[in-house]
Parts: structure tokens; C-alpha cells; sequence
């Protein structure tokens, strides 16, 4: 696929390493001089097509070689900057699939709505990372006020796990740690010892921060 | 006329001091607030210190009832994405853009955007007074 890069910062910068190691053929659009050519001091212009202006003006976009372009990446850092630069490559050249990264989450709708195919907010990925483990840390302040060593903490089944598919009565817990429930899609599950887990499952247990972290690794090892 | 100005530039001061002159409902819009003292002293406009291309400032100034919007703010690529958050996410009726770029401004048009360039505008001036002044020779 032929790619276009708006923007070389870092974000651009090992998207390019890392997709022109994959055969793809890659432009890059920056608008500072000399990271463009520390960009191709780097990684050399035999992976990397390189041009100095603004990846929202017409002319340059024309000058990079969009007319042939397949997918279109926008990663400045500058939201306003991204949406243009999409909807030129869309609307105005025709170009297949655009994505851009957004810096704040609000605009992930608004990238949406005016046509960009992919939007991607790393502020909200991370966001949604911690929220997950956050939902416990009330719980466990609670516990540990009471100078207890008890924890709750959620955990996912991988695949390939050596849980994966097992009833929790074969999975040999130790004593004194409770699942307390199974979110499956959807679905919160209160387990008896016939529930069986699923790649996929995110387990809800209750225990000794030891005996927790004693089988933490089966929940991700790969079975042999 | 319920008016939504984006940017308090030198601009979009001046068109907010004409509009509330004229009686129409203006809010203005921008990052910084020292940039409202350009507002004339009779302006009763309203004013929100904001980024306007975040969505929610754009609620808080009212686009959901607006009639019309300018954006005038002195970078290009936020003005066009203010209009288009404007025209296609709330149907304002009338929306405005100011670019900087003479060549922006016919990429503006088949976008389906009205731009305003003071750039042409400008030569269109020098150039019609300089001419002016040939004939009148």
C-alpha cells in the first residue's frame, strides 16, 4: 500500500518505521526542515518519501504524491490540522481511507461525523485503561484502612491461558481466595464451581494480595 | 440576529463591536480573554473564554440556536473546523469562514464552505485604487 504520513513527529516518525518494515510504501508530509531531514538521516530515503510543507495545503499535498495514495495518516499535533488534512485527501483527492489521532477525546465524534474513517484518541485508550483498575482502588483503600492484606482486583482470562475453559472447581485456588464474579460481554456471572471460564472473561477475585499474585501468571501463561 | 463570532481578533473584534451596534444578539468566542478589551465599551455581547473548536464551548455559546457564525480566529485549520463543526453538526444557516490563503479559499468553495480571504480582499483594494489612479491620470 502506498501511505501518506501528515506529520514527523514521534508519532509519525515510528509509524513509518514500523509499516515501511512491512513492505508499505511511505510518504511523509512535515513542516519543519530539519526534522525532515533527520528523518531521512535516520531511516534513509530508500524506506521513506519525504516532503517539507503543510499537509493541509493543496499544492503540497499534490507535491507528496496523493494522487496515488491508499491511506492517509494523519498525526500532527494539532487536532484542526489532522481534520484538514483527511478531508482533502477524501473529499478533494479521492484518496480511500484516511485515519487520524486526535489529542482531545471530544473530537473522536466530531472526526466521525465529517468523514474521517478512523479516528484514534491515545489519551482516551489510556483513559479507559486506568478507569478499569481505578473502579478498585475505593474498595481497596477501604480494605487496607482496616489493616487488612485483602485486595480486589480484576483479572482477564487470554487466550491460551492455562484457565482458559477450565471450571473454576479444576483450577485449584488457593484457599481463602474468592471469585467473586465472571464479566463475560455483557453479563456479570456469580460462579459456582462448575462456571466455566472463557479467553475473554474478566475475573473478579478477592483474596491475599499473595495468594492473588500466586495465580495472577496462570490467568495470562500460555498453556504448553 | 443570534450571532456566534470564533476568535477575538483584530477582525472579529470589529465585526462584534458593528453587529451589537446594529442590535443583533452577538457571542464571541476565544482562548484568551485578554483579548475581549478590544471590545468597545457599549458592546453588550457576550464572551467565552474557550477553545472554540471543542464542542462544548461551542454549546455553551449557544450554536445550537444560532443563526450564523464567523470564524475569524487567526489560524486557518481552526476556522475550517469550527465552520464545518458548525454546518454539518448543527445546520447553523449562514457560517462564514476567514483563510488566510487565496489558494485555500477555492479549495474552501468546493468543500461547500463561504470563505472570506482578507489576503484577496486587500490586493482587491490596492489594486482597484492603484488602477484608480491610472485612469484618472
Amino acid at each position: 500500500m502506498r501511505i501518506m504520513i501528515i506529520g514527523g513527529g514521534n508519532v509519525g516518525y515510528y509509524l513509518t518505521k514500523s509499516l515501511s518494515a512491512e513492505k508499505h510504501h511511505i510518504m511523509i508530509v512535515e513542516e519543519d526542515q530539519a526534522r525532515c531531514e533527520q528523518i531521512v538521516s535516520t531511516l534513509g530515503s530508500k524506506r521513506v518519501e519525504i516532503t517539507n510543507g503543510d499537509g493541509t495545503n493543496v499544492e503540497c499535498l499534490r507535491e507528496a504524491g496523493i494522487f496515488n495514495t491508499d491511506a492517509l495518516i494523519a498525526v500532527t499535533g494539532h487536532d484542526q490540522n489532522n481534520l484538514v488534512a483527511c478531508q482533502l485527501a477524501k473529499d478533494y483527492f479521492g484518496v480511500k481511507q484516511t485515519i487520524s489521532r486526535v489529542k482531545n477525546p471530544k473530537n473522536i465524534r466530531v472526526f466521525k461525523k465529517l468523514g474521517v474513517d478512523s479516528v484514534i484518541s491515545s489519551t482516551e485508550r489510556i483513559a479507559g485503561i486506568i478507569n478499569q483498575e481505578l473502579d478498585w482502588t475505593d474498595v481497596n483503600k477501604l480494605l487496607k484502612d482496616r489493616s487488612s492484606n485483602v485486595r480486589i482486583r480484576e483479572i482477564s482470562v487470554e487466550h491460551g491461558s492455562l484457565f482458559n475453559n477450565k471450571c473454576l472447581k479444576e483450577l485449584g485456588l488457593p484457599k481463602g481466595l474468592i471469585l467473586i464474579a465472571v464479566l463475560r460481554g455483557n453479563e456479570a456471572i456469580i460462579p459456582s464451581g462448575d462456571t466455566r471460564l472463557e479467553a475473554g472473561d474478566a475475573v473478579i477475585v478477592m483474596g491475599e494480595e499473595e495468594d492473588i499474585e500466586s495465580i495472577y501468571g496462570q490467568f495470562k501463561e500460555m498453556r504448553k | 440576529m443570534y450571532i456566534i463570532i470564533a476568535g477575538c481578533s483584530k477582525v472579529g473584534a470589529s465585526l462584534v463591536n458593528r453587529l451589537s451596534e446594529e442590535g443583533h444578539n452577538v457571542v464571541v468566542i476565544d482562548r484568551d480573554k485578554s483579548s475581549f478589551a478590544q471590545l468597545g465599551s457599549g458592546s453588550n455581547c457576550m464572551t467565552i473564554v474557550g477553545v472554540p473548536i471543542d464542542e462544548d464551548v461551542l454549546k455553551e455559546a449557544g450554536i445550537e440556536a444560532a443563526d450564523a457564525l464567523a470564524a475569524v480566529t487567526t489560524d486557518d485549520n481552526t476556522n475550517i473546523m469550527i465552520a464545518q463543526i458548525a454546518r454539518q453538526l448543527y445546520r447553523v444557516p449562514k457560517v462564514l469562514v476567514q483563510t488566510k490563503d487565496p489558494e485555500r479559499q477555492r479549495v474552501l468553495s468546493f468543500m461547500g464552505l463561504e470563505a472570506i480571504c482578507p489576503t484577496t480582499l486587500t490586493v482587491e483594494s490596492f489594486f482597484t485604487a492603484l488602477a484608480k489612479g491610472e485612469t484618472e491620470k
